[in-house]
């Protein structure tokens, strides 16, 4: 019995644990969007389409480049290391095409921007997102 | 010469690597970024020289490693001016036409981007003949060590003064892209007829590209209209005299080997699937010439990888054929009919390759590659090559290794 609740507990923590390590993505709430699909978060991050559904311009945000959050992103995202994606952006980049999101320090950073820019979206722990922002996308299981 | 060219890579580095500091910083306009190859190779055969396109006047042979061929490196400056307006320059140190390693620019253009849906570009923008080929020098971009010279080498128009515009608007699930570009070429292409200078020459194209998941689907159609000839005299002044003389078929077939004012044009499509550690693409190209110096071509290839951690082994092949052209003039006098068969010869391909490598991303912005290329040419393919002699037998065997990275 001591070992069934025991592992009960363990079952428990690991996933309270996920829930409070899922990465969500933000917008301002005067984007005029509710949610976002993967298709279009992909196309806003890989830099194909930056147009939402509103007709504001998306301005992606990335996290720096050695941030875990950001390989994570990435990796739930479209199943890429972080270096398949710095390979997708120099090909991009470097035939001047179009340009990665932009970077910012940090997590509070982030919420700022998203929180004073209609188009801005960043990717963040669920655990930290306040009221300023609305989350439009969160990872299914 | 690689010495120097190494330590000029590594000055370069250290400076990008300085300016780096204020590359990334969210509110930083100006970024200065660069790429690079470090690239050694080497060739088995003695008799005939292997070239990663045809802009390189030299290449390798006789089993002796060379970093000639493949290194490369560039340094981009982006300025993004207004939400609307960038501009991009980009300047790249490669093995040119005339063996010098002179920095070339590749891209000086303003970019206005009104909406996501709308571009427009204008300066010196890349060539986009065929499918990936505005981006072939960023090794670190792709998987192989080069881009496959079967399909791509032909190709050394890499960029051309001139304007394009891109549209993006949503299809299904996908994304549709339309582009039209226009401008005239400066480059020069190096070979046994000596250099050809094709500046001036006016370019016009039209790209289509549809996305959707994991899909990528191109189709491009571009064409040259050239503004000047090669140097043949060699064959073309006594066809000239020939014809002066009366002989029958000479002043057609002096005619048949001018360029200056003939189209080329190309067709091409692509299709890549990437998803997660896999990736594949394929691609199909024709060529057509309105000069008879240059025979019409098929050209395609197909590439897969396969990321097991930081390792991606891959495998490609691919395969170049030019056709026979038709409808010849027959010069009369057989001595100079041969020698002008003999010429237009000069442009045959039939040629394949096999690829296998790996590509191991030491760290997040540095691969190290390993390739080994099965070439095999019929015994009278020279056009791909540099300095064929009597005794090429069409095989050889490549063997490469390149450090690419990013900065």
């Amino acid at each position: 019995m001591r070992t069934i609740r025991y592992l009960l507990i363990c079952v428990l923590a690991a996933l309270a644990t996920s829930v409070h390590a899922d990465l969500v993505l933000v917008a301002n709430p005067q984007s005029g969007i509710e949610r976002l699909t993967q298709d279009e978060v992909i196309n806003i991050y890989l830099g194909r389409y930056r147009r939402l559904a509103s007709g504001v311009v998306a301005e992606p945000l990335d996290h720096p480049a050695d941030a875990e959050t950001r390989a994570r992103f990435y990796r739930r995202l479209v199943n890429k290391s972080t270096a398949e994606i710095n390979a997708y952006w120099a090909r991009l980049v470097f035939s001047g095409k179009t340009r990665p999101p932009l970077v910012v320090e940090n997590v509070d950073s982030a919420l700022k921007r998203v929180a004073a820019q209609p188009g801005a979206l960043a990717y963040l722990e669920r655990s930290q997102v306040d009221g300023r922002v609305r989350i439009v996308f969160e990872f299914g299981d | 010469m690689i010495g120097k060219f190494i330590a000029s890579l590594m000055l370069a580095g250290f400076v990008a690597g300085t300016a780096q500091a204020d590359a990334d910083t969210i509110e930083s306009q100006l970024s200065l970024r660069g790429f690079g190859t470090i690239g050694l190779a080497r060739s088995s055969s003695e008799h005939a020289e292997f070239v990663r396109d045809l802009s390189q006047p030299v290449g390798i042979k006789g089993g002796q490693w060379s970093g000639r061929i493949d290194s490369i490196l560039g340094l981009q400056a982006n300025w993004q001016a207004t939400r609307e307006i960038e501009l991009v320059g980009q300047v790249v140190s490669r093995l040119h036409y005339d063996r010098s390693h002179n920095p070339e620019v590749m891209w000086a253009f303003a970019k206005w981007e009104p909406d996501p849906r709308l571009a427009l570009r204008a300066g010196r923008i890349g060539a986009d003949f065929m499918m990936l080929a505005d981006s072939r020098l960023v090794g670190y971009s792709y998987l192989p060590v080069r881009p496959p010279v079967d399909y791509f080498g032909p190709l050394f128009f890499s960029h051309f003064d001139g304007v394009d515009i891109s549209a993006t608007s949503q299809l299904g699930n996908g994304l549709l892209r339309a582009k039209l570009f226009t401008g005239s070429t400066h480059q020069k292409s190096a070979g046994a007829l000596g250099v050809w200078d094709t500046s001036g020459s006016p370019v016009k194209g039209i790209v289509l590209d549809f996305a959707s998941g994991a899909w990528q689907f191109r189709m491009n159609a571009a064409q040259i209209k050239f503004a000047a000839d090669m140097n043949l005299s060699v064959i073309s002044v006594p066809l000239q005299n020939a014809a002066n003389f009366g002989v029958a078929g000479a002043g057609l077939a002096a005619d048949s080997l001018r360029t200056k004012g003939t189209v080329t044009r190309f067709l091409s499509f692509g299709v890549v699937f990437d998803q997660g550690p896999l990736q594949f693409q394929g691609m199909l190209n024709r060529i057509k010439n309105e000069s008879s110096l240059y025979k019409d071509s098929y050209a395609g290839y197909m590439l897969a990888g396969y990321r097991v951690g930081s390792f991606t082994p891959f495998i490609g092949i691919s395969r170049w054929l030019t056709q026979p052209q038709e409808h010849l003039p027959v010069v009369a006098n057989p001595v100079l009919n041969f020698h002008y068969l003999n010429t237009i010869d000069g442009s045959h391909v039939d040629r394949s390759t096999l690829t296998i490598g790996t590509r191991w991303d030491i760290n997040t912005n540095t691969a190290l590659k390993f390739q080994w290329d099965v070439i095999r040419t019929s015994a009278n393919t020279e056009f791909s090559l540099r300095n064929v002699d009597s005794a090429w037998n069409g095989k050889t065997d490549v063997l490469s290794v390149t450090l690419d990275f990013v900065f």
